[in-house]
C-alpha cells in the first residue's frame, strides 16, 4: 500500500516575539497581589458570617461586598491553580442559564441537609450552591433570604462562606508555588520559553473581555425584541454595572503590562478603556434596569461596543507584538 | 469509492431522456470552503483537484461547513455558530435555490450531512431554551421544507457525519451548553459530558461517552473511514495540556485514544479544528489552528508519524493520494507523494472547514 506522509517531521515553528514584557512584574504587580486579596477579603468574609449570620447584617453584606470585589477583580485569571479542582467554578457558577443555584440552595434548606452544616463536606454538593452567586441568594434573594428553619439558614450561611474562603486560600497558597513555573521555562518545562506565558497572559485578556462583553453586558441586553433586565449579574446585590468596571479596571492593569514595549498601543488601549469606563460611569445604572428602554438601551449597547472595540486592539495589535497572530481561524473557536 | 459511485449515479440519471445536472457542470470541483473576501463579505467557494477556484458565490454572512448534495450539484452552507441561516446553491448556475431558517428557540451549529439518497438533510441545532441538542431533518425535493426534528443524544451537537452504506448518522454533542443571549459564552464547563452519539431515523442507537477524567474533552469534529470507523477531533476545556486530542470509535465497539507526547500535545493548544482520514483509511490528520500546525496518525500503531506547522491551518480533507489543508492566510496546501504544493489566494481567508464532493 502506498503511504501517504506529509512530509519528514518539521520542528513546529514558533512566531518569535518582538516584544519583552516582564513576567516577574505581572506575577508580583498584577497576579500575586489579586490572589492575596481575594483570600484576605474570603477570610474576612467567614468570619463575619461566623459573628453574625444575619443575610441583612450591614457587617456580613459589606464583608461579602469587599470579597466578591476580590473575586471580580482576580477572575480573568484563570489558568493554573485557579482552574484547579474547578475552584473556579466553585466560586463562581454564573451565568446560571437554568436556575441551577437557587434550585440547590432551595432543595438544601427545604432538606435540611446535613452537608450544608459542614464546610469541609460541603465542596461535594452541587457546584451551583457554592460561591458568590449562591451567596447572593441567601443573602438577598427574597425567596430564599428567609427561607426555611433560621438556624439552618445561618450554619447555611456560615458554611458557604467558610467554603468560599478554603476555596480562595487554596488558589493564592497555590499561586505562591505556580509562579516558579511561570519564571522557569524550558523544553521541558509547563512553559516552553516566555513567549508561551505571556500567550496565556493574553488569553487571560482575551478571555476577560469576551466575558464581560458577551455575558455581563450581553445577558441582560438579550435582543431588542427581548431584552433580559432580570439576566445581569448579580443584580439582587445590585453589582451588575459595578462587576463590569472591576472587570475593566483588572483588564486595563493587565493590558498594560502586555504593552508595556509599544507606548503608542499602551495609549490607545488606555484611551479605550477609559472610553468605556468613563461610558459606563456616565450612565448610572447599578443592575442595568435601562436595557428595557430604548433609549438608555442603546447606551449599554454602545458601551459593549466599546468593550468590543478594546477586544479587537487586543486581537489585531497586542496579540501580533507577543507572537501571536490574529488568525481568522485561530480566533473563531468552534 | 465514494467519487466513483456518485458519477456511476448521476450516469444512470443521465440515460433518462432529460439529462440531469452534475457536478461536472459546476466546474467539477472536488472540494468546498467558505471564506471571507478583503471587504469582509463571505463567500463559498468550489476547489478543483488542482487547487483551482471552480466557483465563488455570496453567503449572507460568516459561513462554517457546508455539505454536498450526494448526486446532484448542490450545497448547503451553513452559517457560523449561533447562525440560523443556511442557503443552498446550485454550483452549476452559481445561484441560491433556497434558505433554511433554524425554527424559532432553535440555531444552527454550522454542520449538516444528506442521507445516502439525497433525499433529506440533517443540521445540528441547539434548543437553547432547554440546553439540549437537536437534529432538523429537511425535505430535499420539496425545497428544503423542515419536515421532523430529532434528539441529538447530547448537549452541543457540532459535527454530523454519515457512516457509508447506511443512514447511520454519527453526532459529535460537544457537550458545552450556550445560550445565544450570552454569545458564545460556555454555561456548564464543570459538568460537560460529551459524547459520541449514533442516530438512525430518528432513534438514538448508541451512545459513547469519554472515561471520567476526559469530560472536559469536547468531541467537535468526526471524520469516517471507508470501513465506518469514526475519528474524532477534540477541544479540551480543562486545566493544562490534554491526555489526547483524538480518538477512534466504531459502532458496537470501545474507544481508542490516539497517543501523543507532552510535546506533540501541546504543539496543538488543546484544540483539533478539522479532522479527516486518508482516503485507505490507514492515517488521520488533525489541524489546529491555534498551534498553527497539522498532525499525521497511524490508526493502526496510534502513534504521531508525521507533523508540521501551517499558520492558521484549519480545512482538511484527502484527495486520491495525500491531503488538502487550508488556512485563514488563504493558503491550500496539498501533499501528495510527489511532493507539497502550495497555492496561496491573496484575496481570501478560508474559513474553518474544506469539505470533500
Amino acid at each position: 500500500m502506498r503511504r501517504i506522509v506529509l512530509a519528514a517531521t518539521i520542528a513546529w515553528a514558533p512566531l518569535t516575539a518582538a516584544a519583552n514584557p516582564s513576567i516577574p512584574d505581572i506575577i508580583d504587580g498584577h497576579i500575586l497581589p489579586r490572589f492575596e486579596a481575594l483570600a484576605d477579603t474570603s477570610e474576612a468574609l467567614s468570619q463575619a458570617a461566623a459573628q453574625n449570620c444575619d443575610p441583612t447584617s450591614a457587617d456580613l453584606r459589606n464583608a461579602y461586598g469587599a470579597a466578591f470585589d476580590a473575586w471580580i477583580s482576580a477572575s480573568h485569571l484563570r489558568f493554573g491553580p485557579t482552574e484547579v479542582d474547578d475552584r473556579a467554578f466553585a466560586l463562581a457558577f454564573w451565568p446560571d442559564s437554568r436556575g441551577a443555584t437557587p434550585r440547590a440552595l432551595a432543595a438544601l434548606i427545604a432538606d435540611k441537609d446535613p452537608i450544608g452544616l459542614d464546610p469541609k463536606a460541603y465542596g461535594e454538593v452541587s457546584i451551583a450552591a457554592r460561591g458568590f452567586y449562591a451567596l447572593e441568594f441567601l443573602l438577598y434573594d427574597d425567596g430564599l433570604m428567609f427561607a426555611g428553619d433560621p438556624a439552618y439558614h445561618c450554619d447555611l450561611v456560615q458554611t458557604v462562606t467558610a467554603d468560599i474562603a478554603n476555596t480562595s486560600s487554596a488558589i493564592y497558597d497555590d499561586w505562591k508555588t505556580h509562579i516558579n513555573m511561570l519564571l522557569s521555562t524550558g523544553p521541558d518545562a509547563t512553559y516552553r520559553s516566555d513567549e508561551e506565558v505571556l500567550q496565556e497572559m493574553l488569553r487571560a485578556l482575551t478571555a476577560g473581555l469576551q466575558f464581560t462583553q458577551d455575558s455581563r453586558l450581553g445577558r441582560p441586553l438579550g435582543t431588542f425584541e427581548r431584552p433580559r433586565p432580570t439576566r445581569a449579574e448579580a443584580r439582587r446585590s445590585g453589582r451588575s454595572s459595578s462587576h463590569v468596571m472591576l472587570s475593566l479596571m483588572s483588564l486595563q492593569d493587565l493590558a498594560s503590562h502586555l504593552s508595556v514595549s509599544d507606548a503608542a498601543l499602551t495609549e490607545t488601549l488606555n484611551r479605550q478603556f477609559a472610553d468605556a469606563l468613563g461610558k459606563l460611569d456616565n450612565l448610572n445604572d447599578p443592575v442595568f434596569a435601562g436595557v428595557a428602554d430604548p433609549q438608555t438601551r442603546l447606551r449599554v449597547e454602545v458601551i459593549s461596543q466599546s468593550v468590543g472595540t478594546i477586544r479587537n486592539t487586543v486581537q489585531t495589535e497586542l496579540g501580533p507584538t507577543l507572537g501571536v497572530a490574529a488568525g481568522f481561524n485561530s480566533l473563531d473557536g468552534d | 469509492m465514494q467519487t466513483g459511485r456518485r458519477q456511476f449515479i448521476a450516469g444512470l440519471l443521465a440515460t433518462g431522456i432529460i439529462p440531469k445536472p452534475t457536478w461536472a457542470g459546476a466546474g467539477s470541483p472536488s472540494f468546498l470552503s467558505a471564506a471571507v473576501l478583503p471587504d469582509g463579505t463571505y463567500v463559498l467557494c468550489g476547489i478543483d483537484a488542482d487547487l483551482n477556484i471552480t466557483f465563488q458565490r455570496p453567503l449572507p454572512a460568516r459561513g462554517h461547513a457546508a455539505a454536498a448534495h450526494p448526486l446532484k450539484p448542490e450545497a448547503v452552507a451553513f452559517a457560523r455558530r449561533p447562525g440560523t441561516f443556511a442557503v443552498v446553491i446550485d454550483c452549476t448556475a452559481g445561484v441560491q435555490t433556497a434558505v433554511l431558517n433554524a425554527p424559532a428557540g432553535r440555531h444552527f451549529y454550522g454542520h449538516g450531512a444528506f442521507s445516502a439518497d439525497g433525499s433529506l438533510l440533517y443540521t445540528t441545532e441547539n434548543d437553547y431554551e432547554v440546553g439540549r441538542g437537536r437534529i432538523g431533518v429537511w425535505d430535499v425535493a420539496s425545497g428544503y421544507i423542515r419536515i421532523d426534528e430529532w434528539d441529538s443524544g447530547g448537549i452541543g451537537p457540532h459535527d454530523i457525519k454519515r457512516l457509508p452504506n447506511s443512514d447511520v448518522l454519527a453526532v459529535a454533542n460537544g457537550g458545552i451548553d450556550t445560550h445565544p443571549e450570552s454569545g458564545r459564552t460556555k454555561l456548564n464547563i464543570p459538568t460537560m459530558k460529551p459524547n459520541l452519539s449514533y442516530v438512525q431515523d430518528g432513534t438514538v442507537i448508541e451512545a459513547v461517552e469519554l472515561p471520567p477524567e476526559m469530560h472536559k474533552n469536547s468531541i467537535r469534529h468526526l471524520a469516517v473511514s471507508p470501513e465506518g470507523d469514526v475519528a474524532f477531533g477534540m477541544q479540551w476545556q480543562g486545566n493544562g495540556v490534554p491526555p489526547s486530542l483524538v480518538g477512534l470509535h466504531r459502532l458496537g465497539g470501545e474507544m481508542t485514544m490516539m497517543q501523543a507526547t507532552p510535546v506533540q500535545m501541546r504543539d496543538m493548544q488543546g484544540y483539533v479544528g478539522s479532522i479527516a482520514y486518508a482516503i485507505d483509511g490507514a492515517t488521520i490528520i488533525v489541524t489546529s489552528p491555534r498551534g498553527g500546525g497539522v498532525q499525521q496518525y497511524n490508526v493502526a500503531s496510534t502513534q504521531i508519524m508525521a507533523s508540521r506547522s501551517v499558520i492558521d491551518v484549519c480545512g482538511a480533507a484527502s484527495t486520491v493520494d495525500g491531503f488538502i489543508l487550508t488556512a485563514g492566510t488563504g493558503e491550500l496546501a496539498s501533499f501528495t507523494p510527489a511532493g507539497e504544493r502550495f497555492s496561496k489566494f491573496e484575496a481570501l481567508k478560508w474559513d474553518n472547514h474544506l469539505i470533500p464532493i
